[in-house]
């Protein structure tokens, strides 16, 4: 044991010597993971304490799964939960393919003109903040003055106050989400399309292949390892709902269905200053989203041989 | 002899005129320089606030008062954030406290104060008041309900409080010259509030041919259900959101009271009758501009001096534009009461930590602010720059009032009105409140309608573990039914039985009842 280790260390020594430009271009994405991600995990042990500020991580006392216990025992929180992994399926169902189709018809595009003006276009809302974002839906789906609404009124239904409906809150949240992401996500499939070998295309159209058939059979295989990176870290964030977006739209009269975990989390954690029970919180959610995405990877390397690690 | 009755009287009228809540001066103070040491002496001071400002010894009211009492403080806290609540809590966690730690914080720093001052941050102040702050002692001796109020579970007073002066803040407000048009009257009764508003919404009061009125309308969420108050149920105890109430010395919650039910109920009805405003939970703070301002607005509940001067600001452009204060209508039990009232004490001010060297000198320091000269310059700013003595009166200089930038923000940036332990005088105010709104505030301090603010209470450890184990969720609960009640997704009626178990069993009674004894605990003496 102690013989292999020196053999290990020597091995390293001579890499270092070797390959030092290499590991000194990974020295800063290592040193801001210890510091930043690594380091504060150590806090994460006030989910178990009976936690002040004044006295401190250590002097605090140990209360068990007292704060673990409470949430569970907390209605709210437990729809909370629920109603994230409800927006976040429902996410994962219709939001996830629009960058692909996009992507996929990006591509087609015979213009170089009209497609960079499309993307363009497309790609535009992801750089508006998400303020401006819940300002602008707010203003279209208002009862009295909104687009929609007054369309509504034209062809004579009568007008609904949306955003204080719990049922159309989840129309609305991932709706806007779609038209403020997608393109930009698409730019990772587009990417991955620029990648497929020009060979394939040239010996299918001698073949006779169709466009459509070029799509099928060839674009999509070939971007297939891509669509599952992807989706294995979006199963990685099925627990997570940005919390600002929600905040911006969401009203106590459509918390039954808006509610969600970050933002239990920022009112009872920040707002209520009960840091302990939101970091019960948080990490019971990490702990979710690790077995989601260890499970959905071992999945994928079964069935595709395609995976993260 | 004439001229000596004549000085008498005089003095006399004068004292009655300007301390309705007197306070004797430390008279020895007001004649002599009341240096507290001999030796100029620094004290270092964390005190950020409103989210983006520090307290500096670069203030005209912070040097006259450094040269007054031989204490100059040194601020250490820093300009970069831009959120004192976090400013306050990197603090505390820092554990390095300076001499003295003050300013305020989103959700109010008293609890704050009383929870680190029982874990050994800050000194009680109490011993410390008696030797030797005049001033202070003076106050709270005549103010008990305050001193309780500040007070730990513990008896102890942990911090001196800024305190706010004036009674009436918020009040109702109605189109005078829709009324007229209309050929109606103030509404007093419930039924007449009905028949204004099915008037604004039908008779077509702004004269564009479209019934685009809003009827009520309101700016602030707790204003939204204000209308409950025609049938008894109060929104809140408090200036606070969704506070606790006392009932002949009882604590409950408003939200869950047989009138809170009846009041929903009816709101609920006229809001689907259309009298008040559909966006009334989303439409924001715009709402008042936007629907004064497009003449669209009838009635409303806010803010006295705010509010008035839009009458100024629309009179040129909307005809006749006449938005005046009206007293709170009679309820259904015939009663008139306003619900909302100015706070009496801020959860905002300053403590001592307990690693400062010289306790003794900085409750002389911050008694200097409760001296009158003390509070005339935390009100006023420093005479000859902001204010001039007019007939023994602080005056605000002409150029202050009239510069077109707002008072308070000039006040601020010489150190006056900042949120260090001190009295507020409402006469700075009054200086620049418009005349519609200084009557309105008259005639409702003639009414006498005010109810009782619930003070707040300090919990003890155990206390505080229940009320953090089942306050937060009920009250998301509650304000979640509010708003389903009222925009008729649900009808409060059949609703209100399962409303009811829902909080008990989600532990309203053990919340009341830990309220209950803490506030028996705080109050019981002062009533």
């Amino acid at each position: 044991m102690d013989h292999r280790f020196r053999e290990y260390l020597r091995t390293l020594g001579e890499d270092l010597k070797r390959d030092w430009q290499l590991y000194l271009l990974l020295a800063p994405m290592v040193i801001w993971f210890v510091l930043f991600l690594y380091k504060p995990m150590d806090g994460l042990q006030i989910a178990f304490k009976d936690f002040s500020i004044f006295r401190g991580v250590a002097a605090s006392p140990w209360v068990g799964f007292a704060h673990f216990q409470e949430l569970f025992n907390n209605g709210l929180f437990i729809r909370a939960f629920f109603n994230t992994i409800i927006i976040s399926s429902i996410g994962l169902i219709f939001a996830f393919p629009v960058p692909i189709i996009l992507a996929l018809m990006f591509n087609e595009v015979q213009s170089a003109v009209a497609r960079r003006w499309a993307q363009t276009v497309v790609y535009l809302p992801h750089f508006i903040s998400v303020v401006i974002v819940a300002g602008i839906v707010i203003n279209f789906l208002s009862p009295s003055t909104g687009v929609i609404n007054i369309l509504l009124k034209w062809v004579g239904l009568e007008p609904i106050y949306f955003l204080t409906q719990p049922e159309w809150f989840r129309t609305i949240f991932i709706g806007s989400s779609v038209w403020k992401e997608a393109g930009f996500e698409s730019i990772v499939y587009l990417a991955a399309i620029a990648g497929v070998s020009p060979t394939l295309y040239e010996s299918a159209r001698v073949d006779g292949a169709s466009r459509w058939q070029m799509m099928w059979r060839i674009t999509l295989p070939c971007i297939l390892p891509t669509i599952i990176i992807m989706l294995i870290i979006r199963i990685g964030n099925l627990v997570e709902v940005g919390f600002e977006y929600i905040i911006l739209l969401y009203q106590p009269s459509t918390y039954e269905t808006a509610d969600v975990v970050s933002t239990f989390i920022y009112r009872t954690g920040l707002q209520g200053t009960q840091y302990d029970l939101a970091t019960a919180a948080g990490l019971f959610n990490a702990v979710i989203a690790f077995v989601l995405v260890y499970s959905a990877n071992r999945i994928s390397r079964k069935l595709s041989s395609t995976s993260l690690w | 002899m004439k001229a000596f009755l004549k000085g008498v009287l005089s003095m006399t009228i004068a004292v009655a005129l300007t301390a309705p809540n007197l306070v004797i001066p430390n008279l020895a103070w007001a004649q002599e320089a009341p240096k507290i040491t001999e030796e100029p002496l620094e004290l270092t001071i964390h005190f950020h606030f409103r989210d983006k400002y520090v307290y500096t010894e670069d203030w005209p009211v912070e040097k006259k008062a450094a040269e007054l009492t031989n204490i100059h403080v040194r601020n250490v806290a820093s300009l970069a954030t831009t959120s004192s609540r976090d400013a306050f809590n990197l603090l505390i966690a820092s554990g390095n406290l300076p001499d003295i730690v003050g300013g305020d914080a989103t959700g109010g720093l008293k609890d704050d104060f009383i929870r680190y001052g029982l874990e050994g941050a800050f000194v009680p102040l109490n011993d410390l008041i008696e030797q030797n702050a005049p001033n202070l002692k003076a106050f709270f001796d005549s103010h008990p309900a305050i001193k309780a109020s500040i007070s730990g579970p513990d008896g102890n007073i942990y911090f001196i409080p800024y305190v706010p002066d004036g009674k009436f803040s918020r009040g109702w407000f109605i189109r005078q010259d829709w009324l007229d048009k209309l050929g109606l009257k103030q509404p007093e009764t419930p039924e007449e509030v009905h028949a204004v508003l099915t008037a604004f919404r039908d008779q077509d009061p702004n004269g564009n041919g479209v019934k685009d009125e809003v009827p009520y309308f309101a700016r602030d969420v707790v204003d939204a259900v204000r209308l409950i108050n025609l049938w008894d149920a109060r929104v809140s105890g408090s200036e606070r959101y969704g506070d606790f109430a006392t009932y002949d010395g009882k604590v409950r919650h408003p939200w869950a009271e047989e009138n809170y039910k009846t009041g929903i109920s009816n709101v609920a009805q006229w809001y689907k009758e259309g009298l008040i405003d559909k966006e009334i939970f989303t439409r924001g703070s715009r709402s008042r501009e936007f629907l004064l301002g497009n003449n669209l607005g009838g009635m409303m509940h806010d803010w006295f001096a705010s509010t008035a001067t839009y009458n100024d600001a629309l009179r040129p452009t909307i005809e006749g534009f006449n938005f005046v204060p009206m007293l709170p209508p009679k309820t259904v039990s015939g009663d008139r009461f306003e619900d909302t009232r100015r706070q009496q004490v801020q959860p905002a001010g300053w403590a001592i930590s307990a690693t400062n060297q010289h306790p003794v000198e900085t409750i002389k320091y911050f008694d200097f602010w409760f001296s009158e000269q003390g509070r005339t310059m935390s009100n006023f700013g420093v005479e000859g720059l902001t204010y001039d003595m007019v007939d023994g009166k602080p005056q605000f200089k002409k150029e202050l009032l009239t510069n077109g930038e707002p008072v308070n923000a000039q006040l601020w940036a010489v150190g006056a009105q900042v949120p260090r332990g001190y009295w507020m005088d409402y006469e700075y105010e009054r200086q620049w409140t418009n005349q519609i709104a200084l009557d309105g505030i008259a005639m409702y301090e003639k009414c006498d309608c005010l109810k009782d603010e619930f003070l707040g209470v300090a919990l003890n450890a155990e206390e505080k573990a229940i009320y953090d184990q089942y306050w937060p969720s009920l009250l998301t609960y509650m304000t979640e039914m509010q708003q389903t009640w009222v925009l008729g997704a649900q009808d409060i009626n059949t609703g209100w039985d399962a409303y009811k178990q829902r909080l008990t069993d989600m532990g309203y009674d053990q919340v009341i009842a830990v309220m209950q004894t803490a506030y028996d605990r705080q109050y019981g003496a002062a009533q």
